[in-house]
């Protein structure tokens, strides 16, 4: 079930909406098994790079590598099964149902029996079933959502809502996980807890790991690596000392874009 | 606390509440019982005529059932589906007239229905909401124009006789045996689309319907799980309509036509879609309600009363009658919720 984290490479990544070039020439290492922070102004091709990664956006040129595997040409869902999984900035969840089949969704990615076999309830299907089900309460408990698994999406506040989903993401323990914002909503508290239950997923499941973020303590204490990127292009990239240390980041980062992002 | 509260707090039937683990062996028995009591009122209680219309309901429920899983689960909106109870219908007619019985007629009305649902399913994969219902209504009328022009092997527009089945001691000419006969498929037909609820396969399908993109994200076949509930639906419509010409004995274009089609769906939003009770409560609905306007000597008042129904069903309560007693229920168990979750 988990493969040793793979090193993920994008080579003259460009993505286009049009005459908009929503990613220039991207070209990042994330290296294998660490918690990576993706930062950059608002615009800066976060939420693209990720997409581009995960397969939910057309690649104009370049090319996405996990591991040795070229993944350019696989769709979303293939690359999911790879073991990219991603989570979305706008939460996508089953509003009408429980926390916990929301959850199960996840487990898509461990081998299910055939359609038939569930359908008719085999062994299989049974045997299936306890594991999703047993993987599913072991996330929800270190995601803090334990008491909530029986209750409906939409009757929850927006910050359990958004650990749904990374719930989703974490449930089949994914090799390559990208999260975008998964603190965004949560008080200072929350990020802090967040952080630390990522921290521990990660040393538990070993994973490539990358987080969209813009709270610089929040990157600092969870990740090992950054890369920031400005205006759709590859800026910097290093240890978070590095890059929050390096000129051109804090003026495209910190003198632009301070006050809008927060 | 118990399985029994925790499960009965989830959203709707289709899979929130099932998700964990199937209901305790106590709720399993309270469940039994209630549904065999209800299940021996009509052969114990009413006159011949009710017991056959309580064998068409049961019949109807398999298609509501199997309409519930691709439109209540998948959310994809299908206008075809008295036509494949319709298929199964006519299936039954044609295999019985070559002197075949129940078991050869309920395998090749499985196959036949298979078959078509691939027809109509694969070339509509792209296509959803009103777009797909355009489609399958077209498939829908396509049908009825093969059996209008086939009327040496259909019977066409006058319709056919269908041969009663006849099982052991049982014939469905006889209406208590013919509810009898409905029953076993029904309750297999409920028990399995009760059970998808608890698997990846039911999952699926409320991702597809809530949310292409995250289901996608994880890995779900999207398309793929869009035929499989076609393919389901259709074997259960196909299955409703063995029942139905056995039932009635006699079967005719009419029967399967768009209204018809319509009133399934109908069916389904009122008594609740992605939720077997309600499609057991929608197909007592469509059987039931214009007898009901029949015996009261206002046929035509039926679809007017009926249209109306609706109209209020989709505006004030989108669950249908199973959302509105979840509803209620929720709200009363709500106000003792606090103190359960601390005991």
């Amino acid at each position: 079930m988990t493969t040793a984290a793979p090193a993920v490479r994008t080579e003259g990544l460009t993505v286009r909406y049009g005459a908009f070039r929503a990613l220039r020439d991207v070209t990042v290492n994330l290296p294998p098994g660490e918690i990576i922070g993706l930062i950059g102004p608002n615009g800066a091709g976060k939420t693209t790079l990720l997409n581009a990664i995960s397969g939910f956006t057309p690649i104009a040129e370049g090319s996405v590598h996990v591991g040795d595997r070229d993944l350019t040409a696989l769709g979303a869902r293939r690359r999911a099964l790879a073991g990219v999984v991603r989570g979305f900035q706008t939460v996508r969840l089953l509003e009408r149902e429980s926390v916990l089949t929301n959850v199960l969704i996840g487990t898509e990615r461990l081998p299910q029996p055939s359609a038939l076999a569930q359908f008719f309830g085999l062994p299989s299907q049974r045997r299936a079933h306890r594991r999703d089900t047993a993987a599913a309460a072991e996330v929800l408990d270190l995601l803090g959502l334990a008491g909530q698994s029986h209750r409906r999406v939409d009757e929850l506040p927006f910050a359990s809502r958004r650990l749904v989903e990374v719930a989703r993401v974490l449930v089949s323990s994914p090799s390559v996980i990208l999260l975008d914002e998964p603190a965004a909503g949560l008080d200072q508290e929350g990020r802090q807890e967040l952080a630390s239950v990522l921290t521990r997923i990660h040393r538990n499941h070993p994973s490539t790991m990358v987080v969209v973020e813009h709270d610089v303590d929040l990157v600092k204490t969870l990740c090992s690596y950054v890369i920031a990127l400005d205006s759709g292009a590859f800026l910097r990239d290093g240890t978070p000392a590095e890059v929050f240390g390096d000129r051109q980041v804090q003026l495209a980062y910190f003198g632009r874009a301070a006050g809008a992002d927060a | 606390m118990t399985s029994t509260t925790t499960r009965s707090r989830t959203g709707t039937g289709a899979g929130a509440g099932a998700a964990t683990r199937g209901p305790g062996l106590g709720r399993k028995l309270t469940r039994l019982t209630v549904f065999a009591v209800i299940a021996a009122v009509p052969p114990l209680l009413f006159d011949s005529y009710w017991v056959f219309l309580a064998a068409q309901v049961v019949a109807f429920a398999i298609a509501t059932l199997g309409l519930d899983i691709l439109y209540g689960r998948t959310g994809q909106l299908s206008l075809a589906h008295a036509s494949f109870m319709g298929v199964g219908a006519y299936t039954t007619y044609t295999v019985s007239s070559y002197g075949y019985g129940p078991a050869v007629q309920l395998a090749a009305v499985v196959v036949v229905a298979v078959v078509a649902a691939l027809v109509v399913a694969v070339p509509t994969l792209r296509l959803s909401g009103l777009r797909l219902a355009l489609v399958t209504l077209a498939f829908g009328e396509l049908l009825a124009w093969v059996i209008r022009n086939t009327t040496d092997l259909t019977g066409g527009t006058q319709g056919a006789s269908v041969d009663p089945i006849v099982i052991g001691l049982l014939d469905s000419s006889e209406p208590v045996d013919a509810y009898l006969i409905a029953l076993v498929p029904a309750v297999i037909a409920t028990v399995l689309a009760a059970h998808l609820g608890r698997t990846q396969l039911g999952r699926r399908m409320l991702a597809v319907r809530d949310t292409e993109l995250a289901a996608e994200s994880v890995g779900v076949a999207v398309a793929r799980t869009k035929i499989t509930a076609f393919l389901l639906s259709a074997v259960y419509a196909g299955v409703a309509g063995w029942l139905y010409a056995a039932i009635t004995g006699f079967i005719a274009p009419p029967d399967f036509d768009l209204f018809a089609s319509v009133y399934l769906f109908v069916a389904v939003v009122i008594g609740g879609a992605g939720s077997v009770l309600g499609a057991w409560l929608g197909a007592a609905y469509i059987v039931l309600v214009p007898e009901l306007f029949t015996l009261a000597g206002q046929p035509n008042l039926y679809p007017i009363v009926g249209g109306a129904l609706l109209a209020i069903v989709a505006l004030v309560v989108p669950d249908g009658i199973v959302g509105l007693g979840r509803g209620i229920g929720r709200r009363v168990r709500r106000a003792r919720d606090g103190q359960e979750e601390t005991a």
